[in-house]
C-alpha cells in the first residue's frame, strides 16, 4: 500500500521512481509503456550530461522592440518613442529606462536583436514562435516545451511541462499537437498572486483517507479491465489513463505538492518578484524547476488586446505605448528577481530562461499613439543554461524595422533552446501515422555565438 | 477456332496496360500568348487518375505551325488553326488531344484584373507580410491578395513618383527592377527573367498599363483537373487549374493558383500543384485563384483491403449505411459490426436524452425479444421530457444564451422560448426564421432577445453566418477572406440586412425590437453603403416588399441554401457520431469538404424532403447500423472515427456526466438559486457556479465557436475525479442509493449488481464480482458493531467511486 506522505520518492530509473515503475508495469496494458514515461533518453536523443531545464516567459501581445531592448535614440521622434536608453553593467549595451534592475544584470543575459518572421497575427504567431512551424490545417505541431517533455520524460512526480498561470485564449501553439494530448502541458488555471491560490483537488476531503483513495483506484482497475476491447477504438480513453497516472503521481508526492506552496517563500522575496500574476508565476516557475519540472511556460498575459498587454495599438480598447510605464516594472522586477534567485541558488547554469513575444511593433508610431504588429524584427532575451551573457547577437536597422545583420528565425530559436537543453537537433518525433518529423527543419543551426562558440 | 481467337484477343486486351489520358481533353488556345499546362494521366475504372506520367512522356505536335510544346509541359499558341497533340511513353502507350488556336495574331492585351494581379499574387507581392500588409511595405501598399484592383492600379501607376510603372521605358519600371533584384528589394527575389510572370508584367506596361475596367470578364468558377486522384503513399501527382469566366471562356491559371492541402498529415501539395501522398485516408488539394476556390479529392486507400463480400454481409438499416459502407470499401477500411444491446441502450439514452437508462429500463430492454425493439426505443426516447431538456440546452449553447450576454430574466425568457420550440418539434427553418425576424418586446417574444444580444450589424453578420451556416466571414470585414471566396462586398452586402433593426426601451424595463425605416452600414473606403445581398445571390431592391431581415431569413432558410442545410445536418451528425462529416463542425469552407460528400448530400436531401424535421433526422441517424456500430475493433482510430468503421469512443459532456453521477448515487446536485432536483442539463445559464462543470469543460457561451467546449480528459479532471468533494459527499450522503441499500439490508452482491446496471447498463461478470468482493475483504455479519458497519459502508462507497470514475462510465461507447 502506498503512502501519501512519502517524503521523497526513491529514484529508480531516470525520471521514474520505484513506485512509478510498479504503476507503469500495471499500466502497460493501458497503452503506456515504460519507454513513454522514461522519455527517449535511452535512445540517445538527449544528452544526460546537460541536465538543463527551461523557463519560457511568453510576452503575449508582442513587446515593442524600440521601447524595450533595442532602442533607437537617434531615430526621428515618431519612431524612437517616449523612453530613453540607460547604460547597463556591460559597456556598450543599453536598454530602456523602464528596466532599471535588468540594467544591473546585463552580464547574465544575451540579447538577440534580429529575430524576425512574417506572421503578423497574434494566434498564428503564437503558434509559429512556440512550434517553429507556420500554421496549416490537418497537422498540429507540438509546443517546444511539450516536445522537450516528450523527449526528456518526467524528472519527478510532476508533469514535465507546465503552463502558468492561465492558458492563452488564442489556444494556439501550447498543445502537444501530434505527440498526443498525453503530452499536453499541465495547466494550473490559477493566479499564484492570489491569497487563496491553490491547485484544485490536490488533496482529498479530510474525511477520505489515503487508504480509501487507493482502494477506490483498485476498484476502478477491476471495472476498467472489461473496457479493454474498446481501447484501440479511442485515443481519448488512453488520455484518461495517462491523466489519472499523472494525477496520482502528483498527489502522492509530498515534493510535488510542496512545489505549489508559494506561502513557504519569504514575504520579502515574494515582494521582490512583484505581487502580481506574472511576478508570482516566475517565482512558482523557479520552485517547479527546482522540483524537477523540465519546462515551464509562463503566459505573461492570457490574451492580447482588450485588457493590459504588450499589444499597444493605441486606439481603444488597446493601450497606448505609455502602458509600458506599468509593464516595464512588472517585467523588470519579475525577470531580475528570477535571474538573481536562480543564480543565488546555483541553478542558473541548469536553467535556461527565455523571454520573447510573438512579434515586434511598427517602427512608426500610429496616429492613435500606439504601435501595430511588426513581425519583421524583435528582440529575444536568453539567460542561463550555458548561454554566455553580456552580449548582443544581431542588430536591427536604423529604425528597428528589419534585421541589419545576423537575422534569426523561429526555427533557429527552437534549435538554440534544444541545444541548451541537451537535445540532439537530429531527433525525430513520431508524426501523424508514425511519420518521423524532425524537431527542427533539416539544416537549421542554433545561434552558436550564444554558447560562446 | 474463331471463338478461341476471340478469347485470346479478349485476354490480350485485358493484359494491355491502362490507357493514358491527355489533359485537358479539349485544348482551345484563344488569343495571343495563350498557353496551357499539360498533364498525362492513367485513369482507373472509376475515372479517377492513379498515376501522373507527364514527366515521362514525349510530346509531339503534328502541325508545329499551329502550336508548340515548351518546357514545363506547356503548350503555346503559334498561329491560328487546328492540330493534334500526341504524348508517347517509352513503352509504346500514347494519348492524344485536339488543339484549336484562335486569335493568335491579335495584339497582346494583358488584363490588369485577370493577369497582372494573379501574377503579383502568386509572386507573393500583395501577401500579408509584404505589400498586402495594412500599412504596406516601404511605402508601397497593395490590397491583400488583390481584392481591390482599382486601388492597386492607382498605387502602381500613379503613386511612388510615377517610377513604379514607366510605359515609355518599361524595363526601367520599379515593378520589374525590384522583384528581379536589379535594384535592392527588401522582399528578395520574386520574379525571374525570363518567366511568364515577367512577360505578363512587362508587356502590360509596354502596352500602356491599362487599368481594370468594369466590363472586364470575371471569373465565375475554378476547375481542377483531374477532380479525383487515387494514390499510394509516396506517389506524386500534379493537377491543372482552369478559370471559367462569366462569358463562358476558359483559361489555364495553373501557374497562378495557390495550392494547399486540407490535411497536411497525409497529403503534401507544393506551390506548383504537385501533390505527394504521405499517409492513408482521404484529403483534398485546395486551390485559390482570383477570389475563387475549388478542390480535387485525393484517395489514398489502405492496402490490406477486405473483399467485397465483407461489405455485402455488413448490416444495413437505411441509406446512411449504404453510403458509409461504400466509402469504407473505397478506402479499404473494414466494415463496421453491430453493437450489443447493453451498449446500444446506454448509448441511445445518453445521446438522445442525456440520461442513463435506469437499471430497470436497461434490463427490460436487454431482455425484450421483440425484433423491432431498437426502433421502438428510439421512438420512445424522442418523446421523453429529458430529450427536450437536452436539445434546449444544445441550442442554448449554439445561440450563446447566458446571463453574460442578457440581463436576467431575459435569458430565462429566451430559454423558455427555445424550450417550447423544441417541445413542439418546430421545424428548424421556422425556428431560425422566427429568431431572425423577431420583433416586439423581449419579455413577450423570447426570440427578440437574439437582437438584444446582437446590437451591431457586424456582430450579427458574423454570428449568424457562423451559427446557422457554419461559415466564417469575419475576415472579410477588413479584406477579402484569404482562404475562402468571401469578399468585402459579400460581407457588407450581408451586414446591410441587419442595419435596420430598431431597438427602444419599453415601459417595463424591456427592450422593443422593431423594423426601422432607415439605417445603413458604411462600406469602408466608399461613399455609398451596399444594398443587402445574400451570399452568392443578387441584391434586394430597395422597394422590395418586406423588411430586410425577412428577405434575409427567407434566403437563409430556403431549401436551396446548401450551407444552411449542411451546417444543420453536420451538427446533428456530430452530436451522434462524435465527429462531423465536416470537421471542425462549424467550418464549412468550400475548401473543407465532408468526409463523405455523398452521405452529406443524401442527408441534406432527406432533411429537406421531411420539412426540416429535426426529430426525423435524429431518428434516421439513430436507426442506422452506422450509429449502432460496435465501438470495438482494431486499426487506426483516426480513420475509423472519420469514416465510421466503428463507433467513436468519446468522453461524455460535462453536464451529462454530472447528471449521471446524481442519477446513480440518487443524490441531486445543488445549484445555487435553483430548486433541488434541477439537473445540469436543465440550467438556463452557464453562469451557474459548479466546480465539476468548469473542470470538465462546460462552455462559457462567450464566443461563437464549437471549440469552446472542452471534450478531452485532462489531468485536472483526473484530480477532480480522485479528490473532488462533490462525488465523495454524494457517496457519503444519508439519502443516497448506498444508505438506502444498506438500510434495506441488501447483500454486497445485490448492491454491486444494481450499481453495475444503473451505471453501466450491464451486470458484472463473474470475474469482476469475485475480484470486487475480494478487494472489499471479509463481509460483516448482521450483528456487527457500528464501527464495522461504517467500514462496510466506506468500502461500498469506494467501490461505487471506482465505478463512477471508470472509463466505461465516463465514456460513450
Amino acid at each position: 500500500m502506498f503512502r501519501l506522505d512519502t517524503p521523497r520518492a526513491v529514484p529508480f530509473c531516470d525520471g521514474l521512481n520505484r513506485r512509478d515503475f510498479l504503476h507503469a508495469g500495471a499500466l502497460s496494458c493501458l497503452g503506456l509503456s515504460l519507454a513513454d514515461l522514461c522519455g527517449l533518453e535511452a535512445r540517445g536523443a538527449v544528452d544526460k550530461s546537460r541536465d538543463v531545464n527551461c523557463i519560457f516567459l511568453f510576452l503575449v501581445g508582442g513587446p515593442s522592440q524600440m521601447d524595450t531592448w533595442d532602442m533607437k535614440p537617434e531615430a526621428p521622434s515618431e519612431i524612437r518613442g517616449p523612453y530613453r536608453p540607460i547604460p547597463t553593467n556591460v559597456p556598450g549595451i543599453r536598454i530602456s529606462e523602464i528596466f532599471p534592475r535588468m540594467a544591473r544584470h546585463a552580464d547574465r543575459y544575451a540579447l538577440v536583436r534580429s529575430f524576425h518572421h512574417n506572421v503578423p497575427a497574434h494566434p498564428l504567431a503564437h503558434y509559429l514562435v512556440q512550434t517553429g512551424q507556420a500554421f496549416s490545417p490537418g497537422i498540429v505541431y507540438p509546443n517546444l516545451g511539450s516536445a522537450t517533455g516528450f523527449l526528456k520524460g518526467a524528472d519527478s512526480e510532476l508533469p514535465p511541462h507546465l503552463v502558468l498561470p492561465i492558458p492563452l485564449t488564442s489556444r494556439k501553439g501550447q498543445s502537444a499537437g501530434f505527440l498526443g494530448k498525453t503530452h499536453d502541458p499541465f495547466l494550473i488555471h490559477s493566479d499564484p498572486s492570489r491569497d487563496d491560490f491553490r491547485i484544485q483537488d490536490l488533496v482529498p476531503p479530510e474525511y477520505v483517507s489515503a487508504i480509501r483513495v487507493e482502494r477506490a483506484r483498485s476498484f476502478r482497475n477491476v471495472v476498467d479491465r472489461a473496457f479493454r476491447n474498446f481501447e484501440e477504438g479511442s485515443t481519448s480513453t488512453r488520455l484518461l489513463d495517462s491523466a489519472y497516472h499523472q494525477a496520482y503521481s502528483i498527489v502522492s508526492s509530498a515534493r510535488a505538492r510542496e512545489a505549489f506552496d508559494l506561502k513557504s517563500e519569504e514575504d520579502q522575496l515574494r515582494d521582490r518578484y512583484g505581487r502580481n500574476r506574472f511576478g508570482q508565476s516566475c517565482l512558482l516557475a523557479r520552485r517547479l524547476v527546482e522540483a524537477g519540472v523540465r519546462f515551464v511556460t509562463i503566459n505573461m498575459f492570457d490574451d492580447f488586446g482588450g485588457g493590459v498587454s504588450w499589444d499597444v495599438h493605441g486606439s481603444s480598447p488597446f493601450s497606448p505605448i505609455t502602458e509600458l510605464d506599468k509593464l516595464g516594472p512588472m517585467f523588470d522586477n519579475a525577470y531580475s528577481s528570477l535571474i538573481e534567485d536562480l543564480h543565488d541558488r546555483g541553478l542558473l547554469e541548469q536553467t535556461l530562461v527565455v523571454a520573447m513575444g510573438e512579434f515586434g511593433r511598427t517602427p512608426k508610431i500610429n496616429p492613435a499613439g500606439g504601435r501595430d504588429h511588426w513581425p519583421s524584427v524583435s528582440t529575444i532575451i536568453l539567460a542561463g543554461g550555458g548561454i554566455q551573457g553580456g552580449q548582443v547577437v544581431g542588430s536591427s536597422d536604423r529604425i528597428a524595422a528589419e534585421p541589419r545583420d545576423r537575422p534569426v528565425g523561429p526555427q533557429e530559436v527552437l534549435a538554440t533552446i534544444y541545444k541548451s537543453l541537451g537535445i540532439d537537433l537530429h531527433t525525430e518525433l513520431p508524426g501523424p501515422q508514425s511519420r518521423p518529423i524532425p524537431i527542427v527543419d533539416i539544416g537549421v543551426e542554433p545561434i552558436h555565438e550564444l554558447f560562446g562558440g | 477456332m474463331t471463338w478461341i481467337s476471340c478469347l485470346l484477343a479478349g485476354a490480350l486486351l485485358q493484359a494491355e496496360p491502362e490507357a493514358l489520358k491527355l489533359l485537358p481533353e479539349e485544348i482551345v488556345l484563344s488569343g495571343p500568348r495563350t498557353t496551357q499546362r499539360l498533364l498525362v494521366v492513367e485513369p482507373a475504372e472509376g475515372g479517377e487518375s492513379v498515376r501522373d506520367w507527364t514527366d515521362e512522356v514525349r510530346f509531339a505536335v503534328s502541325d508545329p505551325e499551329v502550336a508548340a510544346v515548351e518546357e514545363n509541359s506547356t503548350i503555346a499558341a503559334v498561329s491560328d488553326g487546328s492540330t493534334t497533340l500526341l504524348a508517347h511513353l517509352p513503352d509504346g502507350r500514347k494519348a492524344s488531344a485536339r488543339i484549336r488556336v484562335l486569335g493568335s495574331a491579335k495584339p497582346v492585351r494583358w488584363s490588369f484584373r485577370n493577369h497582372v494581379l494573379p501574377a503579383l499574387t502568386k509572386a507573393g507581392c500583395n501577401s500579408g507580410p509584404c505589400h498586402g500588409a495594412a500599412s504596406g511595405q516601404n511605402y508601397l501598399k497593395l490590397s491583400l491578395r488583390g481584392y481591390a484592383p482599382e486601388a492597386d492600379h492607382a498605387a502602381l501607376t500613379r503613386e511612388g513618383a510615377g517610377r513604379r510603372v514607366l510605359t515609355l521605358e518599361p524595363a526601367r519600371s520599379l515593378v520589374l527592377l525590384k522583384p528581379t533584384l536589379a535594384v535592392p528589394h527588401g522582399g528578395g527575389r520574386r520574379l525571374t527573367v525570363p518567366s511568364r510572370n515577367y512577360q505578363v508584367l512587362s508587356e502590360w506596361i509596354a502596352t500602356g498599363a491599362a487599368p481594370p475596367r468594369p466590363t472586364d470578364r470575371r471569373v465565375a468558377s475554378l476547375r481542377v483537373i483531374p477532380s479525383h486522384l487515387r494514390l499510394q503513399p509516396g506517389q506524386q501527382h500534379g493537377v491543372l487549374v482552369q478559370a471559367v469566366f462569366d462569358d463562358g471562356s476558359r483559361e489555364d491559371v495553373t501557374h497562378w493558383a495557390k495550392f494547399s492541402s486540407t490535411d497536411s498529415g497525409i497529403l503534401n501539395v507544393d506551390e506548383t500543384g504537385r501533390a505527394r501522398a504521405l499517409g492513408q485516408g482521404e484529403a483534398h488539394i485546395s486551390v485559390w485563384c482570383l477570389d475563387q476556390v475549388a478542390s480535387a479529392r485525393v484517395t489514398i486507400p489502405m492496402t490490406d483491403g477486405h473483399g467485397p463480400e465483407a461489405y455485402a454481409r455488413a448490416p444495413r438499416h437505411n441509406r446512411i449505411d449504404d453510403l458509409v459502407l461504400k466509402k469504407l470499401e473505397d478506402l479499404g477500411l473494414p466494415p463496421y459490426r453491430l453493437s450489443n444491446d447493453h451498449h446500444f441502450v446506454r448509448r441511445a439514452y445518453l445521446d438522445a436524452a442525456g440520461v442513463l437508462p435506469s437499471a430497470r429500463e436497461a434490463r427490460r430492454f436487454v431482455e425484450d425479444t421483440n425484433p423491432d425493439k431498437r426502433v421502438r426505443l428510439v421512438d420512445s426516447l424522442l418523446e421523453r421530457p429529458e430529450f427536450v431538456d437536452y436539445w434546449t440546452y444544445k441550442w442554448c449553447d449554439l445561440l450563446l444564451v447566458s446571463r453574460s450576454k442578457l440581463k436576467s430574466p431575459s435569458h430565462r425568457i429566451f430559454y423558455d422560448w427555445i424550450r417550447r420550440s423544441v417541445a413542439e418539434n418546430k421545424p428548424w427553418d421556422r425556428f431560425v426564421r422566427e429568431i431572425l425576424t423577431a420583433t416586439g418586446s423581449n419579455t413577450s417574444n423570447g426570440a427578440a432577445n437574439y437582437w438584444v444580444m446582437h446590437d451591431e450589424a457586424t456582430k450579427a453578420t458574423e454570428n449568424i453566418t457562423h451559427t446557422f451556416l457554419g461559415i466564417s466571414v469575419a475576415c472579410a470585414r477588413c479584406h477579402n477572406h484569404p482562404l475562402d471566396k468571401w469578399t468585402q462586398e459579400d460581407y457588407y452586402g450581408l451586414s446591410s440586412f441587419f442595419s435596420r433593426v430598431g431597438r427602444k426601451p419599453g415601459d417595463r424595463g424591456d427592450v422593443i425590437i422593431f423594423e426601422s425605416r432607415s439605417g445603413e452600414v458604411p462600406f469602408p473606403g466608399r461613399q455609398d453603403p451596399l444594398p443587402p445581398r445574400p451570399l452568392e445571390g443578387n441584391p434586394i431592391a430597395e422597394d422590395a416588399p418586406g423588411s430586410r431581415r425577412q428577405h434575409f431569413a427567407a434566403w437563409l432558410t430556403s431549401p436551396e441554401n446548401r450551407y444552411f442545410l449542411r451546417a444543420t445536418v453536420n451538427r446533428i451528425w456530430h452530436h451522434f457520431l462524435g465527429r462531423g462529416l465536416v470537421e471542425p463542425v462549424d467550418d464549412l469552407r468550400q475548401t473543407n469538404p465532408a468526409s463523405n460528400e455523398d452521405l452529406m448530400d443524401a442527408l441534406v436531401r432527406d432533411f429537406t424532403e421531411h420539412g426540416f424535421d429535426l426529430r426525423h433526422l435524429i431518428r434516421t441517424i439513430m436507426n442506422s447500423a452506422t450509429y449502432q456500430a460496435s465501438a470495438g475493433g482494431a486499426g487506426s482510430p483516426e480513420l475509423a472515427e472519420k469514416y465510421h468503421s466503428r463507433f467513436g469512443v468519446r468522453r461524455l459532456p460535462a453536464e451529462v456526466i454530472l447528471d449521471m453521477i446524481c442519477q446513480v448515487t440518487g443524490v441531486p446536485e445543488r445549484f445555487h438559486g435553483f430548486p433541488s432536483g434541477t439537473r445540469a442539463l436543465q440550467l438556463p445559464d452557464t453562469r451557474v457556479a459548479s466546480n465539476f462543470l468548469s473542470t470538465f469543460g462546460r462552455p462559457a457561451r462567450e464566443i461563437n465557436a464549437h471549440a469552446e467546449r472542452v471534450k478531452e480528459p485532462t489531468v485536472n479532471q483526473a484530480l477532480h475525479l480522485i479528490h473532488g468533494e462533490g462525488l465523495h459527499r454524494k457517496l457519503q450522503s444519508e439519502s443516497g442509493f448506498l444508505s438506502r441499500s444498506l438500510a434495506e439490508g441488501r447483500s454486497r452482491q445485490e448492491v454491486i449488481r444494481n450499481l453495475y446496471w444503473a451505471a453501466l447498463s450491464r451486470p458484472p461478470t463473474d470475474e469482476e464480482m469475485r475480484e470486487l468482493l475480494e478487494t472489499l475483504g471479509p463481509a460483516p455479519s448482521p450483528s456487527s458493531s457500528g464501527e464495522i458497519m461504517d467500514a462496510e459502508r466506506n468500502g461500498l462507497a469506494d467501490l461505487a467511486h471506482g465505478i463512477l470514475t471508470s472509463k466505461e462510465f465516463l465514456f460513450n461507447h
